[in-house]
């Protein structure tokens, strides 16, 4: 390209500038949380209240990340294949949740579980979602589930509608050709959108601040913990707790990138 | 026995019409038309990918209409073939057999006659991807093939090949159909390749079937401008039949043949080439006309003169052997043309301002 000068010269600088700043800014900021927190980590982890939270968030994002992907699944092939009537729509529905703030989800949530007689049939069978662990995995769900069902969405949008039907004249049935050919070709989609899907649940904190609460030993996870350590100005405790979710979060945006490159981009034109 | 009747079908910015046809048991039946004009929607309302809005199809003695494409056992071959980009060769051939269960003696041997028939044994353990367009249509083929369904739907097929393997193929094709006897609906655009493979052709055009009949039927005697011009015929004019000095004649431009037609009033024609004849001084004064050479083209076997009479300019072969190169016109000579008995076609004009 040939030299910039005048104006184009000014117009190329500026934007690289704002560009860099700003990385320079986010580096600056995770590091320095990485920094401070990295050393306490390791003890930390030996106190019992960052122990059990720990294993909560471990276990309560596991258990919603599974229920998502058994949810999303059936909800990205219906809104992705399907020839329904308003499905731009429904399609609309999905991503309402997505546009809200965490914590006005968990409000919705609060008020159907709590003051409906959903909630009343629901507690009547044993189930109780507010204050309760149950609260914790049912919020991390809500929250994420239609990010994954997105995510799947677009993978299933990616894959040729023909494939299935050719696996259908050739003796498939309808979810035999799905097993066959749509979800091996989705593989890396859907794991990477799971591995989003658990480092998000992880994460979660305004739903489930909303409808479990934060209290302490009982439904304390990683980032209620931060919090909870927050107010009563435990900064080693903060900074420990942060550092390990910038870690979590690094591997998974690195899972996510590994996967994102599509296995079979090599086949362009099929 | 295959038959439509009928079928209607409506997709975005797509109408298929009113569709009826009959094929017969082992025929080798095409289907013709320019591209949009639904033929590639018309093999998978057969295959069964739509619910049709309207119309029945029945298929070996029974309704089909409404039955799932796994129950119809119908083999499917797209025009980019449409493989499995995540299951090798092998795989891809043997999905349909595994989706059976098929014990897998059985498979092996399905696929090694299979490999055989159609020279696929070398790739059976590459992908999708690393295919030529020719291997990947072949292996294509073996997939549906292996099934051994009752008929084989070829969605122009040869569309990707380059002209050399195209006409080997169209020969593997052609011979591999009258061996096996399967009921082939194959799709193209080119009538070239329609009038060699094909037992009886079908026309399509904006969504309707224009006209059904063999390959000779079609090009000497179609039904419509756009069949006439689509299959390639030359000299396809238009005109208007009236009665002229208590003659039947055809008026186009200042031009009038006598004509014997139960046709009346606009129509198109067709002035087959080998019915027309060149002369230095006119004969019968009723049916020479006199032209002037536009060109002379020369082609493999034959010269082609260009002939303006009135209005209209007729394409001609004229032998090419070496006698005769002397008594060829040349562009601009003053010559006469005789149309011999039998060289007009008549077709009704649905629509005189059809264009291609």
């Amino acid at each position: 390209m040939a030299k910039r000068t005048g104006f184009n010269l000014l117009f190329y600088s500026f934007n690289l500038m704002i560009t860099l700043t700003i990385l320079c800014f986010i580096l600056f900021a995770v590091v320095l949380v990485l920094l401070n927190g990295f050393g306490h980590i390791w003890n930390v982890l030996q106190t019992a209240e960052i122990n059990f939270a720990l294993g909560l968030s471990l276990k309560t994002s596991f258990i919603s990340t599974f229920l998502c992907a058994l949810a999303a699944l059936p909800m990205a092939y219906c809104l992705a294949g399907y020839r329904l009537p308003g499905r731009h729509i429904l399609n609309l529905i999905i991503k309402i949740p997505l546009a809200m703030p965490p914590i006005v989800s968990g409000v919705c949530l609060l008020l159907v579980f709590g003051t409906t007689s959903l909630g009343n049939i629901l507690s009547a069978l044993g189930v109780k979602l507010i204050f309760t662990v149950t609260g914790i995995i049912v919020a991390q769900f809500f929250v994420n589930l239609p990010y994954l069902v997105v995510v799947i969405k677009a993978a299933i949008e990616d894959v040729d509608p023909r494939l299935e039907f050719v696996a259908r004249t050739l003796g498939c049935n309808q979810f035999q050709a799905f097993t066959r050919v749509t979800l091996p070709l989705i593989k890396n989609g859907l794991l990477a959108g799971l591995v989003i899907t658990w480092a998000k649940s992880l994460g979660e904190f305004g739903a489930v601040l909303m409808l479990a609460g934060a209290t302490r030993m009982r439904t304390e996870t990683l980032p209620i913990s931060l919090y909870l350590n927050l107010t009563v100005g435990d900064m080693d405790a903060v900074m420990a707790v942060a550092a390990i979710l910038i870690i979590i979060s690094i591997i998974s945006l690195f899972v996510f990138e590994l996967l994102g490159k599509r296995e079979h981009s090599r086949l362009t034109g099929l | 026995m295959l038959k439509l009747a009928g079928v209607n079908k409506k997709l975005a910015g797509f109408h298929l019409q009113d569709i009826n046809l009959e094929v017969k048991p082992k025929e080798f039946f095409v289907i013709l038309g320019p591209t949009g004009s639904g033929k590639t929607v018309l093999l998978e309302c057969l295959a069964g990918m739509y619910r049709l809005d309207s119309g029945r199809i029945f298929f070996a003695g029974k309704e089909i209409t409404h039955c799932p494409p796994e129950s119809r056992q119908i083999g499917f071959v797209y025009q980019d073939y449409a493989l499995f980009p995540h299951l090798n060769v092998r795989q891809n051939i043997l999905f349909g057999l595994k989706c059976r269960k098929m014990p897998a003696d059985q498979r092996k041997e399905k696929l090694i006659r299979i490999c055989g028939l159609l020279g696929i044994n070398p790739l059976l353990d590459r992908f999708p991807g690393t295919l030529s367009g020719g291997e990947q249509q072949r292996v294509a083929l073996a997939r549906a093939l292996v099934m051994e369904p009752q008929m084989l739907l070829l969605d122009e097929p040869m569309s990707a090949l380059d002209p050399r393997t195209r006409e080997n193929f169209q020969r593997v094709l052609r011979r591999m159909q009258k061996d096996t006897g399967i009921l082939t609906i194959h799709v193209t655009h080119d009538f070239e390749e329609a009038a060699f493979l094909a037992d009886r052709i079908a026309v399509m055009h904006r969504g309707r079937l224009e006209q059904t009949g063999t390959p000779e039927e079609i090009f000497k005697r179609p039904a419509s401008l756009f069949a006439a011009r689509f299959t390639g015929a030359p000299n396809v004019f238009t005109g208007e039949v009236l009665r002229y000095n208590g003659h039947q004649v055809i008026r186009t431009g200042h031009l009038r043949l006598p004509v014997q037609t139960g046709l009346t009033g606009p129509v198109g024609f067709v002035l087959h080439p080998e019915y027309l004849e060149l002369l230095r001084t006119p004969l019968d004064k009723s049916n020479c006309f006199p032209g002037r050479v536009i060109a002379v083209y020369q082609k493999r076997y034959f010269y082609e003169v260009t002939v303006k009479v009135d209005q209209l300019m007729l394409y001609m072969p004229v032998a090419g052997n070496n006698s005769h190169r002397s008594s060829l016109p040349g562009a601009g000579d003053e010559v006469w043309c005789r149309i011999l008995p039998g060289g007009l076609h008549f077709f009704p004009l649905e629509d005189a301002s059809i264009n291609l």
